[in-house]
């Protein structure tokens, strides 16, 4: 999979991207600021998706990360109004000591990693370097049999076509227990976002938990 | 089709496990809970209709032979070998024998051993076949009624579940094939009688009624069981096809000598009392009546009473082994009878007026059975069975129109508004009265013809003068019943109806309390029942009206039941070998009279000189059998005139007369009304007698025996006192010292770690995944 | 990257003993190695976020970071049995699948746990919410 010609030129710049936006992320004082990096940066990983020839992968990250959950999100940093911080009357990160033994440990830990992974790689290139040179060249011929798209000039790849059929082959009922984690989540999440009042509403609450919660009527209650 | 009838208990209870089991809990409606019961009785009176048919008619049909099923059959108690530990070997048995076990031939090595298995097998002869028909005929009947009963009864699927399960322990204790199942059966009816007299298990007297039948019925089953372990010690098998011909071959025991049979005989009649409500243990019948009138009808009167005298015709052998048993069932019975019409002509209620003539008509039942004439006995069963569930269920279908009104002083002039109960209780009313032709007339006039004439026990004649006057006095509270209930004068509503005021007759249609005629469903079973309490009586036509022969064929009762009964005159079972089969064994017992010298002297007299015979006196005057008959048939024809004449004399002509007689004869009068004061000596002699040993042992239990325990105690308080001291300055001391200083050390350090702050824990985390990284790149390099 | 100077190449190569050269290489060439240093570093920019930041919202965000670099990853190992044609090449595109799922899931309840949590305590400092001490 080794990509060459305008495949690395985009590679790197979505690349950099990605890393470029997940620093700014972390780093933003506004947090409206960091959904909006965060929906760069994760509009970057689907690029690299689409580079590694998971187009089918790359639209789910789109439509459900960028188009639902970073939406979700940016509904309730406007609902959870933080002035303070973005006035810049309040700092954005911990203590100074935890933060310094956070980067360390940080450090530290990018450090293994890259080791691991440049350790581990080899092994694992110099295994598998015949059946990717075999890859290589048949790659293009392979490419050039598949349908073309409407304008001609694309192809159609069988990519999305076989994850459906794994999906619902090797992973029905992961794929059922996951539908089922969904609704567990939307009653959840109802359930914990509901106001004083609509809990009142609802009449399942004890009138004696109702008296004995806070009054917290004042003001914050109208969300 | 007689192969089916393993069917015939079952369905009723499939039925009561669907409405006892889903009932309640997918709430069935009353229209299908209903029509499972009634569709599952009727159905198994069906396939019994079909397998007695094919039983006693068919082309091949087996009787007199019993059927017992094999297809269905299979070894419900394993024995294993078992020692005869009583009585003598029969004759003929002192070889090897062979017998049938579980449907297999089994060689028994000696006489006095053999191998005890008790099958679950249904036996089909001509007593079970009646038996069978008296169950799930008057049953139906009595389930269609319930239907209409019941209604509205927020219990209705429990009273149905209750009402199958009975029905389902009563055909296991007629078709049962062996002694055993007879007492499972016998055991459920007691449990369904019990559970049913509770029915309304939130009124007192209910709850205390059904308790008191169960404890009742437990003295008689006290002696059934020790009857069965008699029977199993002596023949060493329980199945009755077995058991019965062991039986025959013993020598019959003579007034005064008291042997095997006579104790066996003992038992099974203390368990017939107490199933049968014979006079020391008579006394829940009356009681029983607090459970709904349908259970009154179905279980108190027609069937499960009856039980007795199907287990006392069943082991009529061995009764008729025992001439001193024979004549306690008979003098039982007779005192019984007159004893309950006595207490019957007192009371208010109209359930226990009835409760009482049914204990009276047991007594006569035994009576016939006593004297030796089980077939009589079996066919006033019948008889009882259509009258009495039809005057139940007409006191039910009353006590329904009176809006659950059971006092007979608030009824009366209910003829207007119920006519068809009127009808249908006016059928019973003659049948029991013993007017020709109805059914009652026929059974009652034979027994008292057999008692007369028995020569099984001396003073029949005595016993004769007794079991007229309870006809007298049951024709007499019956009248009375029905002057109270439907003639007159109209008694409820406080009089205000009595005295005919035009603004209470205006309003009359819809005042609440007002009578009314009983749905549909209550009255057809009436008509039902009524058609056959006229003419069930047919079956077993006396001799008199037929010269002096039994006719019909197997259809006549005397004929059909033959086979089950043995003949001491004989030594046999059923009719003479060489004669025709429509001649009676009764016939042949009555051939034994003295003025037949030959047949005395062939042995047709095997109980010896029973002293005065009135039968065979007034014979002797008449010079014709006949004759006799005619002269006793007219005698009870006029006793139950008297009665009935008597009854109107008092209740409807001048119904002051009544109260007149009732202070003229205060001391009768108050024994009779409060039953002669049984259920208070009980209650002093047994239950008070009960409570003082209980009251007691409790004493001792509380002086002596928690004496020592708290002793006991004291001592292992004081010893703990010791040792808990030592722990608690010493131990925890030495422990809590040293814990103190540990945690002393310790707390700072840990305490920490501990911030609240997520971001450090999460730290944590990455550490701890850190290390592992570490770990793999360690293992690699 | 063909319009370098090939002897510009040559000379890299020259020098440095064939290290530079086949360095060149990997940069013109991305390969498997590549992208799992970029998932890794994503992942660590996402863990230095979780550790640092005290405005719960960007932590909930870091998270998702780490989530994706691990996305990435089985991406990528998806592709690398592909090309090899061992194992299962699609199970890693389930497996992103699922985590795309548990995501949703996690962002759904978490959010509701932030606006629950905001209601009560008025803040959404975590240096703020430190009852676990308790």
């Amino acid at each position: 999979m080794i990509l060459s010609g305008w495949e690395t030129v985009f590679f790197w710049f979505f690349s950099i991207a990605a890393i470029l936006a997940g620093l700014l992320t972390v780093m933003a004082r506004n947090a409206v600021h960091s959904a909006l990096f965060l929906i760069s940066s994760l509009v970057s990983v689907g690029a690299l998706f689409i580079l590694l020839g998971a187009e089918f992968i790359a639209g789910v990250q789109i439509l459900v990360y960028v188009g639902g959950v970073m939406v979700l999100f940016l509904f309730v940093i406007m609902l959870v109004n933080v002035g303070a911080e973005e006035e810049g009357r309040a700092p954005i990160f911990n203590r100074p000591a935890q933060v310094a033994a956070a980067l360390i440990f940080s450090l530290l830990l990018v450090v293994a990693l890259l080791a691991a992974i440049n350790k581990g790689y080899v092994g694992l290139r110099d295994r598998d370097a015949a059946a990717l040179k075999q890859t290589e060249t048949t790659r293009s011929e392979q490419e050039s049999k598949m349908q073309t798209g409407a304008t001609g000039v694309s192809r159609i790849t069988t990519q999305t076509e076989s994850v459906g059929m794994s999906l619902f082959t090797n992973a029905s009922l992961p794929f059922e227990i996951a539908s089922l984690l969904l609704l567990v989540a939307i009653v959840g999440s109802v359930m914990l976002a509901r106001t004083l009042k609509q809990e009142a509403a609802a009449d399942d609450v004890d009138s004696e938990v109702l008296g004995q919660a806070p009054p917290a009527e004042t003001g914050t209650d109208n969300i | 089709m007689y192969k089916f009838i393993w069917l015939v208990p079952l369905l009723p209870l499939a039925g009561a496990a669907i409405n006892g089991i889903f009932g309640r809990w997918l709430r069935f409606p009353e229209k299908l809970v209903g029509g499972i019961a009634v569709g599952t009785v009727a159905l198994s009176f069906l396939i019994s209709v079909a397998a007695i048919y094919s039983y006693g008619f068919g082309g091949n049909g087996l009787w007199p032979n019993p059927y017992v099923s094999t297809q269905t059959a299979f070894t419900w108690i394993p024995g294993g070998a078992v020692k005869q530990t009583l009585g003598q070997a029969a004759p003929g048995s002192g070889e090897a024998k062979t017998i049938s076990i579980a449907n297999q031939p089994v060689t028994v090595p000696a006489a006095r051993s053999s191998l005890l298995n008790i099958e679950w097998s249904y036996q089909l002869d001509p007593l079970s076949a009646i038996f069978m028909l008296i169950v799930n005929g008057v049953g139906l009947c009595i389930f269609v009624f319930a239907t209409g009963y019941m209604h509205d009864d927020p219990g209705f699927y429990r009273f149905f579940a209750y009402m199958g399960l009975f029905m389902f322990s009563m055909l296991v204790l007629v078709m049962g094939s062996n002694f055993v199942m007879m007492f499972v059966g016998w055991e459920g009816v007691g449990l369904c009688s019990y559970l049913l007299i509770g029915y309304y298990f939130n009124r007192n007297e209910a709850a205390n009624a059904s308790r008191k039948a169960f404890i009742t019925n437990r003295i008689g089953d006290f002696g059934f069981i020790l009857a069965i372990f008699g029977i199993i010690a002596t023949f060493g098998t329980a199945q009755y096809t077995q058991v019965m011909p062991q039986a025959a071959s013993y020598p019959i025991e003579m007034l005064g000598n008291w042997g095997l049979m006579s104790w066996i005989a003992l038992g099974l009649m203390i368990g017939a009392c107490g199933k049968s409500a014979q006079f020391p243990l008579h006394v829940w019948l009356p009681d029983a009546m607090a459970g709904p009138t349908p259970v009154s009808a179905l279980i108190h009167a027609a069937t499960m009473v009856t039980a007795g005298l199907y287990m006392l015709t069943r082991t009529n052998v061995i009764f008729q082994h025992s001439q001193t048993m024979m004549l306690v069932v008979a003098v039982i019975g007779a005192f019984t009878a007159i004893f309950a019409a006595t207490i019957g002509i007192t009371q208010n209620d109209i359930k226990k007026v009835l409760a009482y003539s049914t204990v009276s008509q047991l007594g006569f039942m035994f009576l016939a059975c006593g004297v030796g004439a089980f077939v009589i006995g079996i066919f006033h069963v019948m008889t009882h069975a259509f009258f009495k569930a039809l005057m139940f269920l007409g006191a039910g279908s009353v006590i329904h129109g009176m809006h659950h009104e059971q006092d007979m002083r608030r009824m009366g002039g209910l003829r207007k508004y119920m006519p068809y109960t009127y009808f249908a209780f006016m059928a019973g009313w003659l049948a029991i009265c013993g007017i020709i032709p109805f059914s009652g007339f026929w059974s009652k006039d034979e027994i008292l013809w057999r008692t007369a004439s028995t020569n099984h026990i001396p003073v029949g004649w005595l016993l004769w003068i007794v079991g007229t006057i309870a006809a007298t006095c049951t024709a007499f509270y019956m009248t009375r019943l029905m002057a109270m209930t439907f003639w007159g004068k109209y008694r409820g509503d406080d009089g205000k109806e009595a005295r005919g005021d035009d603004h209470t007759r205006g309003k009359h249609e819809h005042h609440p309390h007002v009578p009314h005629e009983s749905p549909k469903s209550m009255w057809v079973p009436l008509v039902v029942l009524a058609i056959l309490a006229t003419v069930g009586g047919f079956v077993g036509i006396s001799t008199a009206f037929t010269g002096g022969k039994e006719v019909g064929g197997k259809l006549n009762i005397v004929t059909w039941l033959s086979p089950v009964i043995w003949n001491p005159s004989t030594k046999a079972f059923g009719a003479e070998p060489g004669e025709a089969p429509a001649e009676t064994p009764a016939q042949t017992i009555r051939a034994g009279a003295p003025i037949n010298i030959e047949r005395q002297a062939e042995g047709g007299l095997p109980y010896g000189d029973t002293g005065f015979n009135l039968a065979h006196a007034v014979e002797a005057k008449l010079g014709s059998e006949t004759a006799t008959e005619w002269v006793f048939i007219v005698i009870s024809l006029i006793v139950a005139g008297i009665g009935i004449g008597l009854g109107l004399l008092f209740y409807v002509k001048d119904t002051r007369l009544a109260d007149v007689w009732a202070a003229r004869l205060a001391p009768l009068y108050r024994a009779s009304y409060h039953k002669y004061w049984i259920d208070e000596f009980y209650g002093w002699a047994v239950t008070r007698r009960t409570m003082d040993l209980a009251r007691g042992v409790f004493n001792f239990d509380a002086k002596v025996v928690d004496g020592g325990v708290n002793g006991a105690a004291w001592l292992t308080r004081l010893s703990s006192k010791i040792t808990g001291g030592t722990d608690k300055y010493f131990v925890d001391g030495l422990v809590n010292a040293i814990a103190d200083f540990v945690v002393r050390l310790m707390s700072p350090i840990v305490r920490a770690a501990q911030t609240g702050l997520t971001a450090n824990y999460a730290l944590v985390m990455v550490i701890g995944l850190l290390l592992a990284v570490a770990y793999y790149l360690v293992k690699m390099f | 990257m063909t319009q370098l100077s090939p002897l510009c190449l040559l000379l890299l190569q020259e020098t440095s003993g064939g290290r530079i050269a086949h360095a060149i290489e990997g940069v013109k060439h991305p390969d498997l190695s590549k992208f799992l240093v970029i998932a890794a570093i994503l992942f660590i920019i996402g863990v230095a976020g979780v550790l640092t930041r005290r405005n719960l919202l960007v932590i909930f965000m870091s998270i998702e970071l780490i989530l994706n670099a691990a996305n990435l990853n089985f991406i990528a190992f998806s592709r690398y049995l592909q090309d090899t044609g061992t194992g299962n090449p699609m199970a890693g595109q389930i497996f992103t699948v699922f985590i795309i799922v548990v995501a949703a899931a996690e962002a759904a309840v978490g959010l509701g746990i932030v606006i629950a949590l905001y209601r009560n305590r008025e803040t959404i400092w975590i240096d703020e919410i430190d009852l676990m001490k308790w």
